[in-house]
């Protein structure tokens, strides 16, 4: 988020060319380097910032991983799944000079010998495309390989800056399991990582609408007044798939839906919802204010989370009038599987702006739609002069579409034309396809530039992570508790959840919005 | 709605052209959507520029949704004459499921009646929007100050002017009356964008920026009729690096005055291509050079025996309005480079 113009500007001849920090060259070392993320988003990311003239031409990547493969190997295997699933056509006279900066380095994660073998390498790689000693590790690997990796990175020196460069390291959620191995995991990496080098990724908020969140609250004058419990009547946050686990049934049996979505991405919507003014657009003033909320957040005792929380899982239904199978019928799942692939929670922000705002938040696999929005519910009109009669007006709600179809509507009353005075919701509808042509970055790309520029603005920030964790905690634990277990509510592929879900909201007087 | 095409659309009354927008609208059905973040007018002097601007603007509104005011006129005509027209270019969203389209507003000003301009261009603009006026070939004298107070960009390409200082000059005097600060946008200085890039990022790394103080000379290379293009990268390089002094030996040599008053020389020289095909700025026992490769749109970078590709851009009028247009800003460092070589401009 740090512009320009607030960082003194090291090169005058960037005065005026971009409006963001300008990202160094640097050595970009990928461990996973095989990986489905690295082919599917990482090269293609790193390949279109090269097309649009972003990337350093300095910058190499090299990626880490234990099959053995030269190079060239590595460069064709790139440039296939490159031309698969990057945003833009990949041109073969940019393709040419972009792999000639792409390496292969094998090695097991846990042989020291390989670290030192690379360390020489990116002496070498420095010298040759002169990218001044600067290095970011881009952890896309399991959790588990974590700590070997670092622990290597350490022993052979690779943490430290030299040569007045720096070394980073981005580290891909998820950012442990709970709050005691998350803070294990933030431990590990502080062993050979201080906080300043450390770059944990939610791809969520390098989305071009979450960024615009702190734009729409903090630059237009009309919003702010009213962004409180006085005109607030409630908000609600949704991440709506239509999709099952496709695949990943291994990884979200034991993660589940609170974990996968509602303790990382939906907080960090709501931080930015919720959040204070910041005194400056520096990482840490905008962190600072984020990690308030997190802290501000109710913690629930085991009464309260089951009134306040539901949990839910998709049995047999249909998708697009196509029939799919119940979670437990999916491959890799426990026939008996307890994992919650939808949840619905009513919490409550504990300071003076939102205190008395409750925020609903749900999230689900195999909805009828996708679609992930924030919207904010606010206060009818008094009871006086056109909501006086028995019809009740709809409330004014405003809603920021993360995505797809990003952008931003605002519902108000008008008449209805003709001779009677009836009254009807009408939509004012911001499309950001619809207003700007050109396509925006992948979220990827953006957190790779600010990785490199030393933006961490958009990254996770440990006691944010941890925080976020101390809140979700005691709802696992009552989720697995051996007495007074809240129930697991089915619900049909296709649905919008348990009807318990409805009922949350329903109690309180008030309904889901309907995406 | 009509099928697409470069003529500017259907003719209309001008009394009537909202009631016939409407219309349009109304046959469109609920597939379309109008879009619009600016008022873009275009003025041209040029004969025939009606089409020629409608097919520009069909492309320019792929990427920037606006309300297209455009006017052909010839004031010089002995007969007056006005004529309207409307258009709307639609393209399908990113999305994919729906068409986004503009508006355009044509009008052909003949005779006395091209004094209408601003009358015409104040009752056709969708409000509340920004209003940005392409103003295509030279600057009349004197320019209309009540236009001038309407307008928040005013977009320019002093490459095809054949006087820059007396062009300047009337720009200013406008912008003066005025009393607005109008945003002074020059496509001569868009087409730099992607050389200013390629030469900003050798001195990005903090110990390449004591090779400022190194640099012993420059030199370019540029198309005929682009010299102008050459001295406003030279101004540039000149006002960011707070080099004084500007002087002209002749046509193809340039002398500045460095820090500690060492001078730096800056050469131009003439050679067919691309606008502007090289730049060579030495430092010392380095040269980092930046040539636009041949049948291609990409700049070969090269830093000693270091090299790579960055994008060149291209120098065709829809590429360099899409790129102005987002962009934006206030331009302060195209001023200072321009103030740094007005003179030989």
């Amino acid at each position: 988020m740090s512009t320009t113009s607030d960082k003194q500007q090291a090169n005058p001849l960037r005065e005026g060319l971009s409006t963001r920090t300008v990202p160094q060259a640097c050595t970009v070392v990928i461990f996973g380097a095989t990986g489905d993320l690295t082919m599917r988003k990482l090269i293609p990311a790193l390949y279109n910032l090269a097309a649009d003239g972003e990337l350093p031409p300095q910058v190499a990547i090299v990626g880490f991983a234990r099959r053995p493969k030269t190079d060239d190997e590595f460069r064709k295997e790139q440039e296939e799944s490159t031309k698969k699933f990057s945003r833009q056509k990949v041109r073969d006279e940019i393709w040419d000079g972009f792999a000639q900066a792409l390496f292969y380095h094998q090695s097991e994660f846990h042989d020291a010998a390989g670290y030192k073998s690379l360390a020489e390498r990116l002496e070498k790689i420095d010298k040759e495309r002169g990218t001044g000693g600067n290095r970011l590790f881009y952890l896309a690997v399991a959790p588990d390989q974590f700590e070997a990796i670092l622990k290597n990175l350490k022993d052979a020196g690779l943490n430290e800056p030299r040569d007045g460069g720096w070394t980073r390291v981005i580290v891909e959620k998820p950012f442990g399991t709970d709050l005691a191995t998350a803070r294990e995991l933030n431990a590990v990496v502080r062993k050979a990582f201080s906080e300043n080098q450390t770059y944990r990724i939610d791809h969520f908020l390098g989305k071009e609408t979450a960024q615009n969140i702190l734009v729409l609250r903090f630059a237009n004058a009309i919003f702010e007044p009213i962004w409180n419990g006085r005109y607030v009547d409630h908000i609600q946050i949704t991440a709506a798939e239509t999709l099952g686990v496709e695949g990943r049934a291994g990884y979200y049996e034991g993660a589940g839906a609170l974990r996968d979505m509602v303790q990382n991405h939906l907080l960090q919507l709501l931080c930015l919802v919720a959040m204070e003014p910041p005194t400056d657009l520096g990482a840490d003033s905008i962190r600072d204010e984020k990690v308030k909320i997190v802290r501000s957040l109710r913690r629930m005792s085991a009464e309260e989370i089951t009134r306040n929380v539901v949990r839910g899982q998709y049995c047999d239904g249909a998708i697009n009038g196509e029939p799919v199978p119940a979670y437990r019928s999916e491959k890799n799942v426990k026939p008996d599987s307890k994992t919650e692939t939808f949840v619905a929670l009513k919490v409550r922000v504990d300071d003076w702006r939102l205190a008395d705002v409750p925020i609903y938040i749900r999230v689900g696999k195999r909805l009828p739609k996708s679609g992930t929005e924030i919207s904010v519910h606010f206060k009818k009109a008094p009871a006086v002069l056109f909501n006086r009669e028995s019809v009740s007006l709809d409330q004014n709600v405003l809603v920021i579409r993360i995505q797809p179809d990003e952008g931003i509507s605002l519902r108000m009353q008008a008449k209805v034309p003709g001779t009677s005075f009836r009254i009807e919701p009408v939509k004012m509808d911001f499309h950001y396809g619809t207003s700007f042509g050109k396509a925006s970055p992948e979220a990827y790309e953006r957190l790779l530039l600010d990785a490199m520029s030393g933006d961490a603005t958009l990254f996770a920030r440990r006691d944010e992570v941890e925080e976020a964790w101390a809140f979700v905690d005691p709802i696992e634990e009552a989720w697995t508790a051996k007495e007074k277990q809240p129930g697991l509510f089915m619900y049909p592929a296709g649905s919008w959840g348990p009807e318990e879900a409805d009922e949350l909201l329903a109690r309180d007087g008030r309904a889901w919005r309907r995406l | 709605m009509p099928a697409e095409t470069f003529a500017p659309g259907i003719q209309v009354e001008i009394g009537k052209i909202d009631r016939e927008l409407k219309k349009l609208w109304a046959e469109g059905g609920g597939a379309k959507t109008r879009a619009s973040l600016i008022n873009l007018a275009v003025y041209s002097e040029e004969p025939g520029s009606l089409p020629k601007n409608t097919k520009i603007i069909s492309e320019i509104t792929e990427d920037h949704a606006c309300r297209a005011i455009v006017i052909g006129a010839n004031p010089a005509a002995k007969e007056n004459r006005v004529e309207a027209w409307i258009n709307v270019h639609c393209h399908v969203s990113r999305a994919g499921s729906k068409q986004v389209c503009s508006e355009q507003l044509s009008f052909l000003l003949e005779g006395p009646s091209a004094r209408l301009l601003p009358n015409i261009v104040f009752s056709q603009l969708d409000s509340d929007l920004p209003l940005v006026l392409w103003w295509q070939g030279e600057f009349s004298d004197p320019m209309d100050p009540q236009l001038w107070a309407w307008v928040d960009r005013v977009i320019y390409d002093s490459q095809t002017w054949r006087d820059f200082r007396a062009q300047m000059e009337r720009v200013e005097t406008a912008q003066a009356e005025a009393k607005q600060r109008i945003v002074l946008c020059d496509l001569n200085w868009t087409r730099l964008v992607q050389i200013r890039l390629a030469l900003a990022q050798f001195f990005d790394h903090p110990s390449m920026q004591t090779r400022f103080d190194e640099i012993e000379s420059v030199e370019i290379e540029f198309a005929p009729e682009f010299r102008s293009t050459a001295l406003l990268l030279a101004g540039w390089l000149a006002a960011q690096l707070h080099w004084s002094d500007g002087k002209q030996a002749n046509k193809s040599a340039l002398a500045f005055r460095g820090r500690g008053e060492r001078e730096i020389k800056v050469s131009l020289s003439e050679k067919a291509g691309e606008p502007l095909g090289r730049c060579a700025v030495r430092c010392g026992s380095v040269e980092f050079v930046v040539t636009h490769a041949k049948n291609a749109d990409l700049l070969e970078v090269a830093a000693g025996d270091r090299g790579c590709r960055m994008p060149a851009g291209q120098n065709d009028v829809v590429r360099l309005m899409s790129e102005e247009l987002m962009r934006g800003g206030p331009h302060r460092v195209y001023l200072r480079a321009m103030n740094c070589v007005r003179e030989f401009l």
